[in-house]
Formats: C-alpha cells, structure tokens, sequence
C-alpha cells in the first residue's frame, strides 16, 4: 500500500507511449516496486500527482481502468514546462507518481442505469476510466446500455481512436457517437459541435446517468441540452479541474468554496455544483 | 490542572538547559522586529515583545521545507527523505500563536490525508507557551475565545506574576518536561499562584478596544457567495501582496516545486505560498479561477470566517491582529467582521 | 488640517457632481488613529469619507492603473511625492493625462502610525490634528498630544523637498516653503564609506530577513509590468524559496529594474513587513543612475 501520508512518490517505468494527438499522448506505466502496483487500488475518476525531477509535479487523472490490467494509463497535454519534459520521455524512462487521489464516479450508484458519456476534445481522458470499467468482462452486467458521444476540433484532435474505432464499436449494447468541430479528407462522419448532437442523439433521462467532460465552453452549451432533454441535476455528473499542488488537501489552492477538488472531487454531480460557488 | 513555579531569577538557567538538551527556538530581536528563531541559550531570548512580526508557525510549517534529495538520470530514480526531526522546544510563543498551532493541526493531521513532516515535528516539539502582559490596538484574539492568558496549544503556559512564572501545565508533554527539570519547576505553593493569573487574566480582558462581534456572519457567508459587500473598497484598495498571508499564524498554503543541482540530482522543496497571487490558482493551460483581486480577497475572508470552520469546526483566524499592523493599506478583518455583521442584521 | 479637509471635500463632490470624474481616490480614516486608508468615492454624497492630516502615508498614484481602462475618467489625492508618481505613470504611458484629474495637497510631513500608536491611548478616536511647523498636535477623544517630526515622522518626510505637488489640477492648501537638504543622501554616504565586505554583510542581514511577499514590489509606482519577472511561471527564473541568494536576485533585479526610474516616494520602505531599508537601496549609486563614462567592467 503506498503511504498516503508522503508527499514522496514512487518510481514508475514508461512502458508504453500512444500519440494520441499532437500535443496529446498516453503513456501506460508500471510501478517498480510490484507490490505498490497490486495494491494501488485506484478507482474511476481518481487522479494522481505525476512527479517530473526539476520540474516538479502536476495532478493527471488516471486514464485507464483498474479493470484493465496491473497498469496505470496517463493521457496528458502538452501545456506547460512539466507536460513538454514528459512529452519528450521515451519507452523505458521512469518518472514518479503519488496516489490515487480524490474521489470516484459513483459506479456503485450507477449499477443497473445505462450510461451516456459526453466529451469534448482532451476531456475525454477523464471519464475513460468509467467507460472501461462499465465495459469490462467483470463488470458489464452491472450496467446498462453505455453510448459514448464525443467531439474534437478536428479529425486530427480525437483521442483514443482506437477506443472510438476499434475497441469499444464492437462490444454489445454499446453506441458511440463521435462528431467534430471542421470536416477534413480524413474524416467521413459528423461534423458539428458536440451540443448539438446530444440534442440529435437525444437520450432519454430514463433510467440513465450522464457522465460530462470537456471545455467550459462546451459545457456551458451542453448542459441546457441536457435540462432540455429532462436530465435532472443528480443524474449529470461531471469532473473537475484545478490547479494543485499537493493533491491532499492542505495547499489551499483548489478549493471551492469550503470544498477541496482534490479530496472532495474532482467528481461532483450538477446538484452538488449549483450548491458551490461559481469559482472553478 | 497541575501548576508549578519558575522564579523569574530562574528563567536563564532553563534556557540555558533546554537549550543544551533540545533544539530551543525562542523569540528573539532583530533590528527591530522579532522572530523566532533557533537559539544558543538564554543570552539571545528577547522577552519585552508583545508579538512576534512573523508567527512561530514556522516550527511546524516552515516557509521553505526540503521534503526529500532526489538523482534523477532518465531511467534509474532514487528518493532519499531527510532524517528523524530533533527535539524541539519552542519557547515563548504568545497564546494567540500557540491556539494557531491547533488549527493548523487538523488541516496536516486530519482528514484523509496526514503529514509526515508536520506530524515529526509536532510530536517532538513541546511547546511553551507565555502568556501576554499587553494588549496591542490591533489585538482581538478574545474574539474566538482566546484570550491573552489562555493555555490553549500550550503544553506548558508561562504566566508572569511578579518576580515568578505560574506555568499551568497542560499536557502529559508539559509535565514530562516540568518533572525532568524538577529542580526549577517548584510545586510548592503553585496553587497560591491560580488567583494571581486570573486576576491578571480578567485585567487584560478589559484592555482590548477593537470591538468584534461575529453575530450573523458565518450564516450570511453561508447563504451569500456574491455580496455587494465584496465589491467595496476592501478589494479595491488591496495591492495584492502576501504580507497578511505570511505573517499569518493560520495560513497554511503552499506550494512545491524542484530544485535542481547539477545534471541528475535535485531536492523537492515546499514553501509558504500566498492565495493574494495571482498565479496561486493560474492553470497550466491559462484559465484562472480567482483572476482578479476581489476573488482573491474574498476567498481569503471566507476561508477564515467560513471556509476553515466548515471544515474543521474552528475558525480560522485567532486575532492576532498581525495582518492589520503589516498590512500597507490597512485592510482590517475586524472591519470586514463589523461590516459583514451589520450587512447580516440589514439584510 | 479642517480646512483642508473641508476643501478637498468640496472639489471632490464638484468633480462628481459634474460628472468631471466617476471616481475619486482619496484617503479616508483607517481603523487605528493614526491611520488612513484608501478610500473611493463614486457619488457626491461619499465625499465625507475623505480626510487629510500627517497619517496619509500611502501613495494612491498607483491606483490609477487599475482605472486606466474604465470608460470615465478619475481624480485622485496626491502629495508632493505622490505628485512625480503620476509624472511617472504618464511618462510610461501607463495612463492618460486626459483621464486623470490631479488633486494635490501640500504636505508637511507624514508621521508613523506605528510610533504614534504607541504613545495614545489606545482605542482614542481621533477629532483633529494641525502643523505647527516643527510638530504636529493631534486631538484626540482622549487628550491631546503633539509629535514632533523629527522623532516621529517617516524617514522619507525628513528629507523631502517637494512639500508640493509638482503636478496637479486643483490645488487644496497653502503652498509650503521648500527646502533643500544636504543631508539627503546621507545614509547612502554612510553606506558608501563601508568597506565591501561591509556592505556585502550589512545587506545579506537585510535581504535573508525578506518574506517575499513581494508589498514592495506591487505598492511601486514605476513596478508597471504585466507580468512581473517574479511572478512568471515559464519559466520560473527566481523560485519561492525565501534563502539569501534567492532573495538576493530578486532586490537587486528589483533595484535595477527601477533605477534611473524611481521617484524616491519611499512607498516599498514603508510597506515592507521585514523593514527592510528599500529605499536606500534604491538610492545607491550606481543603481541610482547611469552615466556614460561608467567603467564598463561595472555593467
């Protein structure tokens, strides 16, 4: 079990590195001491704190699903200092990570509802880890249908293409829907913005959790389609994020109002933000 | 509550031994502020202080903590954690700065997550505490139930009734450390002392003038966010430095970041940080969400009268008053209680 | 000081009143006695809340940036050295001329709140306070007291020879006699007679003592950057860590990046928590100036 009360991290090997995007790549990483990885016990939605020496740390969700193997996926951005190190690190390098931290997609809750997933360019990162834990061999007959409906600027901007074309297509009672914002010779289906085909797509509320992740932007137009589509509040859950630092609750930076993204979220449900602070 | 005595004529020679046998911080002056500092014995100690210009948190928080060395090359990582925390003992802290102790202790001990850094030291400092012989202007810690006599986060309270010292002791702590030094902590006639510190207690009780009353304000912060409050002039003037946040005893935030040395090898570091920057909350990708001052002032007001209460049941400020006498505009929490008071009663 | 109160009141409720300016910046009672706070004043019924006397310390110039860009215009309260802050402001095109309506005041020192604080009674409010050249009275609900400036007043007033605003719009008080000082420098003198290793000494004991909360640097007048060096995360060139080389780069960059610049309001003395002597920094030479006949090896 790793010491939760450190601030230490623990050496990770890079086992594997998926360019997603071009300024987008996953890695999947083990942890070198196997014990630590047997008993990582992260869950759906959890994020971890990513150490880069001489550039210091930053909170990436965890991508993958524990149902997937003794792994841990990252998919991260390119956005800064830390992000372009990481960027650079070759299959077989090592870097540190600490956690699991933060709360989970309330799987639990979610057992016997059907899941519609909503995601928008880089935010699908976060919520994969659910879609690959309803859609695992363990855990598929606690869950309904699963539709994942996804948009990116471009063809060239989807993430986990071989998710969204290979992998997740032929697994049962599934649907996936993926659109994006400008067409291109590389791109045969969709083009429009994600809000506007989850009020095509139309999901009926029954029974059904909505599972929303992406830019602010889109966000902002995406949830009034869902009010629209007679989604209450408890039944859209979305995921967070803040800066941290120490992804423990005491650095003071990424709170909301008297809560704390990074030990009480970043998962939270529409009912639970209307009754925050607008400040994140 | 067991009490002992220390003549005054005696004060030297404990500092002198604690500070032979512990690491002694104790307030000392410099030009002409006072800090807490380490100190060789009773030679260096500054007592004619009312407070200290930065609080003692730093025993415990220090503003720059190393958290481990690391080598780093690439493909091989090695973490090396720096050893056991020395024996501390932390004289003279005033009894505001002593109860700011207990409120940072369940932010690092509580919840989900402890911290081993805060924790080693906590367990092996013992801190004694001294109780005040004037109340400043900008003093309030009565406020929030404190008091300038009040032993509360003292293991050991030092009260000065003429030429001795009546020391309550408040913990298993204090008394280990009174019974080792047995020779100087007297029982005799310790139970005597009791009237003398209350009496000088209830005198510094009717010295404060800062008038502070809370009446109404936690259950407005609660049910109001946006106030029109907080687009008034407290905002505006604030040049957005972090002089309250660092003299603050209760602050705790922080940031953590690299240092390298060389090609492979680095320490982590973590050091005070100030929730008035604007970087503070700025994301790597450029969103910001507390992207003026008046976001930032007011999670800093809320995060002391609502915030730190909501979470640990203790409000986060204990009236030190050391952010009204740092701060180069004087913006004033008293004030900003008085008038949120009276925005509840109109409401 | 009445008078000069009940002036500046007036002009500023006419400022507002036709619609000249939407906001005034001005100094109102602080909390302590011997304080005052910056106060804005967007309609003529708040022109009450402006005060004048010895406890007006701050230098509200700098405000003026964050209204650079509001749609009206903005009158603000300065003193002599408050006064080349705006010449400054308007030299780097960080305002406007036409924007800002300049309400100067003569000013016959400003004394230090915290030294007068420790002589009255605490909790004593305040009623009134007048120059008498060489002290300041000040009446107080609880007696009467008088400072005299020599022991009470800031470093910076001692010294001053620009009693009045060098620019202004509308002048409220009497125009004061300005002096010239010999002894201006003097502590720079005194400085300068150290050996290096002095030096070197008697500032590492000043700059191991700073928090870096960096008051200095945003009370400053010709500090105007958007993003400070400081305060840029990519890269991050001077690291939070408070240690002595650390906080070394950042007062003498700090030093460097204002030479020539600043305009001595003493503004980052006075503020600085640590009391660090900032002003005398700033006014070391060669910092102070460049000439062209420095020796090169000095750049």
């Amino acid at each position: 079990m790793p010491n939760p009360t450190a601030l230490t991290p623990y050496p990770v090997t890079i086992t594997k590195i998926v360019d997603e995007t071009s300024d987008v790549k996953t890695f999947t990483v083990v942890f070198d001491d196997p014990e630590i990885m047997e008993n990582f016990g992260n869950k759906p939605g959890q994020v971890c704190m990513l150490s880069v020496f001489g550039e210091g740390e930053s909170t990436i969700s965890i991508t993958s699903a524990p149902t997937r193997g003794k792994f841990l996926e990252f998919t991260v951005k390119r956005v800064g200092r830390l992000t372009d190190v990481l960027h650079q690190m070759e299959v077989g390098q090592k870097f540190g990570v600490r956690g699991p931290y933060g709360n989970w997609f309330p799987f639990d809750i979610m057992k016997g509802k059907d899941l519609f997933f909503v995601g928008g360019g880089f935010a699908l990162a976060p919520i994969r880890s659910l879609i690959d834990y309803a859609l695992s061999d363990q855990y598929r007959s606690d869950y309904g249908k699963v539709e994942i409906l996804y948009g990116s600027r471009s063809y060239d901007d989807l993430c986990f293409k071989s998710d969204l074309f290979e992998r997740w297509p032929g697994l049962s009672n599934t649907a996936i829907y993926t659109t994006v914002d400008r067409g291109d010779e590389n791109w045969k289906g969709r083009v429009g913005h994600v809000p506007g085909y989850v009020e095509e797509v139309a999901p009926s509320p029954e029974n059904k959790f909505a599972i929303i992740a992406g830019p602010p932007i889109m966000i902002k137009f995406a949830l009034p389609v869902m009010e629209k589509l007679g989604f209450k509040d408890e039944q859209i859950i979305t995921t967070l994020e803040m800066r941290m630092k120490c992804c423990l609750g005491k650095c003071g930076r990424c709170n909301i109002g008297s809560k704390f993204v990074c030990v009480d979220g970043p998962v939270f449900s529409l009912a639970q933000l209307k009754n925050m602070p607008q400040e994140y | 509550m067991e009490a002992r005595i220390v003549k005054k004529g005696q004060l030297s020679e404990l500092l002198d031994k604690l500070a032979q046998e512990y690491d002694l911080v104790a307030p000392v002056q410099e030009e002409t502020l006072t800090f807490f500092r380490k100190v060789s014995g009773a030679k260096d100690v500054f007592l004619e202080y009312t407070n200290s210009d930065v609080s003692p948190k730093g025993c415990f928080l220090p503003q720059n903590e190393k958290t481990f060395n690391y080598t780093y090359t690439g493909d091989s990582l090695e973490i090396v954690k720096p050893g056991d925390e020395k024996k501390t003992v932390l004289f003279g802290a005033r009894p505001c700065d002593a109860r700011a102790i207990t409120t940072l202790d369940p932010v690092f001990e509580g919840e989900k997550f402890g911290d081993e850094y805060y924790s080693s030291k906590r367990e092996n400092t013992v801190i004694i505490g001294l109780s005040c012989s004037k109340v400043l202007s900008t003093c309030f810690c009565y406020a929030f139930d404190g008091g300038p006599c009040d032993g509360t986060g003292s293991d050991l309270l030092f009260t000065e009734i003429g030429d001795k010292y009546y020391v309550e002791v408040n913990t298993e702590k204090g008394k280990v450390l009174a019974d080792k030094y047995s020779q100087i902590f007297s029982s005799q006639g310790a139970d005597q002392l009791a009237k003398g510190k209350e009496e000088i207690a209830k005198k510094l009780a009717g010295e404060f003038v800062r008038k502070v009353d809370l009446t109404g304000v936690k259950e407005l912060l609660d049910d109001n966010f946006e106030l029109p409050f907080w687009n008034g002039d407290d905002y505006k003037k604030c040049i957005g430095c972090g002089t309250c946040t660092y003299v603050c005893p209760t602050c705790h935030c922080f940031d953590i970041f690299d240092h390298t040395i060389g090609d492979f090898n680095g320490a982590r570091f973590r050091c005070w940080d100030s929730c008035m920057y604007p970087e503070y909350t700025l994301m790597a990708g450029g969103h910001n969400p507390r992207p003026t001052r008046k976001e930032r002032v007011r999670n800093r007001f809320m995060h002391k009268l609502k915030y730190h209460l909501d979470r640990y049941n203790m409000v986060g400020c204990v009236g030190c008053g050391r952010c009204i006498r740092k701060c180069p505009v004087n913006i004033d929490i008293t004030k900003i209680i008085n008038d949120l008071k009276e925005v509840a009663q109109n409401a | 000081m009445m008078g000069v109160i009940q002036q500046l009141r007036e002009q500023a409720k006419k400022l507002l009143e036709e619609k000249k300016v939407d906001l005034v910046i001005g100094f109102g009672q602080g909390t302590e006695l011997a304080r005052t706070t910056p106060v804005f004043i967007d309609s003529p019924e708040g022109v009450s809340a402006l005060t004048w006397g010895p406890f007006c310390a701050n230098n509200l110039a700098k405000y003026l940036i964050d209204y650079k860009n509001a749609p009206g215009n903005v009158a603000v309260v300065v003193k002599g050295c408050d006064s080349r802050s705006v010449i400054r402001l308007l030299d780097d095109n960080q305002i406007s001329r036409d924007k800002v309506v300049i309400i100067g005041v003569p000013c016959a020192g400003q004394l230090e709140w915290q030294k007068v604080a420790a002589e009255v009674k605490p909790g004593a409010g305040l009623k009134e306070t007048a120059d008498n050249g060489e002290s300041f009275s000040v009446k107080t609900d609880a007696g009467d007291y008088s400072f005299n400036k020599k022991d009470y007043m800031l470093h910076r007033c001692l010294v001053c020879e620009n009693p009045n605003p060098v620019i202004s719009d509308i002048t409220v008080g009497k125009e004061l006699p300005v002096k010239n000082y010999e002894e201006r420098f003097a502590e720079v003198s005194e400085l300068e007679q150290m050996s290096t290793e002095e030096k070197s000494a008697y500032w590492d004991k000043q700059f191991s003592r700073c928090l870096r909360c960096y008051a200095c640097r945003n009370v400053c007048s010709v500090c105007t950057c958007q993003v400070c060096v400081f305060d840029q995360m990519l890269p991050m060139w001077v690291s939070k860590r408070t240690n002595l080389s650390e906080n070394t780069v950042f007062h003498i960059t700090r030093a460097f990046h204002v030479a020539g610049r600043c305009v001595d309001c003493g503004e980052c003395d006075r503020v600085c928590p640590m009391d660090i002597p900032l002003r005398k920094l700033n006014q070391l030479s060669p910092l102070g100036e460049f000439k062209p006949e420095d020796p090169e090896e000095f750049m």
